[in-house]
């Protein structure tokens, strides 16, 4: 017990200094305009800031924890257009748009507005007393892994993201497979061969992580704002009585928050399943829940619950998916698998090894994640407006000025003007991706792990000198290899299942 | 008409350009039984087969985008192309108002307000990132003035 309050006074110290706190602020007040902007979200943010941070020559854990404070950030301002305007910010916000929508038309928008800052607190609160207290127990636990483990976690990882993006599964199996000989580019560290370089120099070291995700996130989604009709979106927030919900309402939200941060913050937990996952299956389950008892419930047509549910449950889960990147080393989000990626920018390794190695970079971030969170609901109650208005930034200032900071990122890595030329060839090969809707999650996840994946493979294969047994000797392996199936089939099964039922 | 066979086509292009690259692949003084060969034709035989499974099942088509949107989109890739190649060579300031003014055209700006901002941006952004973040951004042909 005295072991956790060290580490929190170790990491407050930390996120405390007036530097990191700066950075919080920032990345929290970038993180929720980027949320706010249909289109952009928390791994565009994440991705653009990354070079700009490691260019800036800021330690590693500052730039963590401002990358941090911009993921949780986005997962607050996503919910402000769902509410206003029934656009959803970004992903995992969908499913707040079904009652803050309709809260909006009655007038209670300020209303709904508060009760999910609230809400998203509580559930980031939830998801940080959650990692403080599993952290480094699952940690522990993964020093037991041996190379053939961690390759069937990794596996595992590929296994979830993909099952759970649910209806075409051969494109996300496709996706990863991308994004992992993409990662084969450049010197193989074992033997020393140099691998689909074609002689190019700039390819030797391979393509630079922040090339490829600043194309497949920035660059093609410019290409994809171009297909539709270009008008700024003018927005009208309908006037509302009262600023701040009261105790009456806190209260007839407050088990239905708690219980779905407690669930977003477990399948946050899972590699692989992200914020939308949580919003969506705690959405399904509280209107399963209160409509059986509640008569007066009015999921989808003005619940507050309808919006405190969803938002908890993706907050809570954006802290969760920290737990997998910084105890095993495999990342549980898109968003994530992008930061894992600039720590490997500092030649850092997150595993298990890194609790012991850098205490000061791990509870920093998780002390910083709970004050970028008090930030945020301090910040979003008052400000509210002025995030919203960001909406009226017309599409030809924005577009540019992405364009603009996405360039002087990838410039800044090597000063290399082949660099540029990459990004827009990996911007338009993005932007047939998403035509085909191959999602790029995996993708991404696949060019984070290609290389531990490919060293872990052939290290367990070296000790037994080629023997494919050691895959699924230990207990552990048999497990994963049970968890990777179940993961696969059980949604299937279910598919099913609820096809027949309904025939 | 783009659908999941010219994906499934396209996949199967890319695994026998895997495969062809990386045929040679093998490590001067092998001392592991895995060389350096192995997994990416590992790689290009699991996109084969997501290649032929799209291929067969076909399905999902694209909706096709409009003329305009089309020429739109050309433009859009060879500006930011030809960003990417000015940018040293010119340097970020020039390179950048030239940029910003052509996408801000193309997204609806007039040609008063595009120019405007190409000339704000390029100068704020490169005072802004390399005087006061220290990241540093080329000069160009201005070198001497900066």
């Amino acid at each position: 017990m005295s072991g956790v309050l060290d580490h929190l006074v170790l990491g407050f110290g930390v996120a405390a200094s007036p530097v990191n706190l700066l950075l919080a602020l920032v990345g929290a007040f970038f993180g929720t305009i980027v949320g706010v902007l249909p289109g952009l979200g928390p791994i565009n943010g994440v991705a653009m800031l990354i070079p700009i941070a490691f260019a800036m020559n800021l330690p590693p854990e500052s730039a963590l924890i401002l990358l941090a404070a911009v993921y949780v950030g986005a997962e607050y301002g996503g919910r402000i257009t769902s509410i206003l305007l029934n656009v959803p910010g970004e992903a995992a916000s969908v499913m707040t748009t079904l009652d803050g929508y309709p809260l909006a038309r009655q007038g209670l928008a300020s209303v709904a507005l508060s009760i999910s800052a609230w809400s998203s607190f509580v559930g980031s609160f939830i998801g940080v007393v959650g990692i403080v207290f599993f952290a480094p127990i699952l940690a522990k636990w993964a020093l037991a892994f041996g190379p053939a483990e961690y390759f069937l976690l990794m596996v595992f990882a590929f296994c979830a993201l993909t099952s759970l993006l649910g209806e075409r599964p051969v494109k996300g199996v496709l996706a990863a497979m991308i994004g992992l000989s993409i990662a084969t580019v450049g010197i193989d560290s074992n033997s020393g061969v140099y691998r689909y370089t074609f002689d190019i120099p700039n390819l030797a070291d391979g393509m630079a992580f922040v090339v490829v995700v600043i194309g497949l996130f920035a660059v093609s989604e410019m290409l994809q704002m171009l297909e539709n009709v270009l008008s700024g979106t003018s927005i009208d927030v309908p006037k509302s009585k009262r600023k701040l919900f009261n105790l009456k309402e806190l209260a007839f939200t407050w088990w239905c928050t708690v219980r779905s941060g407690v669930m977003g913050f477990f399948i946050g937990v899972l590699p692989g399943a992200g914020a939308s996952v949580a919003s969506a299956v705690t959405y399904a389950n509280e209107k399963r829940h209160y409509e059986s008892k509640d008569p007066d419930a009015k999921f989808g047509r003005g619940d507050l619950r309808g919006v405190a549910a969803p938002e908890a449950a993706n907050n809570a889960s954006a802290v969760g998916s920290f737990i997998p990147m910084l105890t095993l080393g495999v990342p549980g989000s898109g968003t994530t698998a992008v930061m894992m990626g600039a720590l490997s920018l500092y030649n850092i390794t997150p595993g298990p090894a890194l609790f012991e190695s850098s205490p000061a970079l791990v509870w920093g971030l998780i002390a910083s994640l709970f004050i970028a969170n008090l930030m945020l609901l301090l910040m979003n109650i008052p400000l509210v407006n002025i995030f919203a208005s960001m909406l009226r930034v017309p599409p030809w200032l924005l577009v540019p000025g992405i364009l603009v900071i996405s360039y002087i990122g990838v410039y800044a890595l090597h000063s290399a003007t082949f660099d540029l030329g990459l990004v827009v060839a990996i911007g338009v090969v993005g932007y047939f991706l998403r035509k085909f809707g191959v999602p790029l999650p995996p993708l991404v996840l696949g060019v984070v792990l290609g290389d531990m994946m490919e060293q872990n493979l052939r290290r367990a294969l070296s000790m037994t000198n080629g023997e494919l047994s050691i895959l699924w000797e230990s207990n552990i392996s048999k497990g994963l290899i049970f968890a990777c199936l179940a993961i696969i089939l059980v949604p299937i099964a279910y598919r099913k299942f609820k096809k027949l039922r309904a025939n | 008409m783009l659908n999941d066979r010219w994906l499934g086509v396209c996949a199967i292009g890319f695994a026998a350009f895997l495969f062809w690259f990386g045929r040679g692949l093998e490590a001067p003084f092998a001392y592991e039984p895995v060389g350096p060969r192995a997994f990416p034709m590992l790689l290009a035989a699991i996109i084969c087969l997501c290649g032929l499974i799209l291929l067969i099942k076909g399905g999902s088509p694209v909706a096709p985008n409009t003329p305009s949107a089309k020429f739109r989109i050309l433009l859009m890739v060879a500006i930011i192309a030809a960003y990417g190649m000015l940018f040293q060579l010119l340097g970020f300031m020039i390179a950048t108002a030239l940029m910003t003014a052509c996408v801000a055209r193309l997204f609806g700006g007039t040609w008063l307000k595009s120019s405007i901002a190409g000339v704000v941006m390029g100068i704020s952004f490169f005072y802004l990132f390399d005087r006061l973040l220290d990241v540093v951004l080329p000069s160009g042909i201005l070198r001497a003035w900066l």
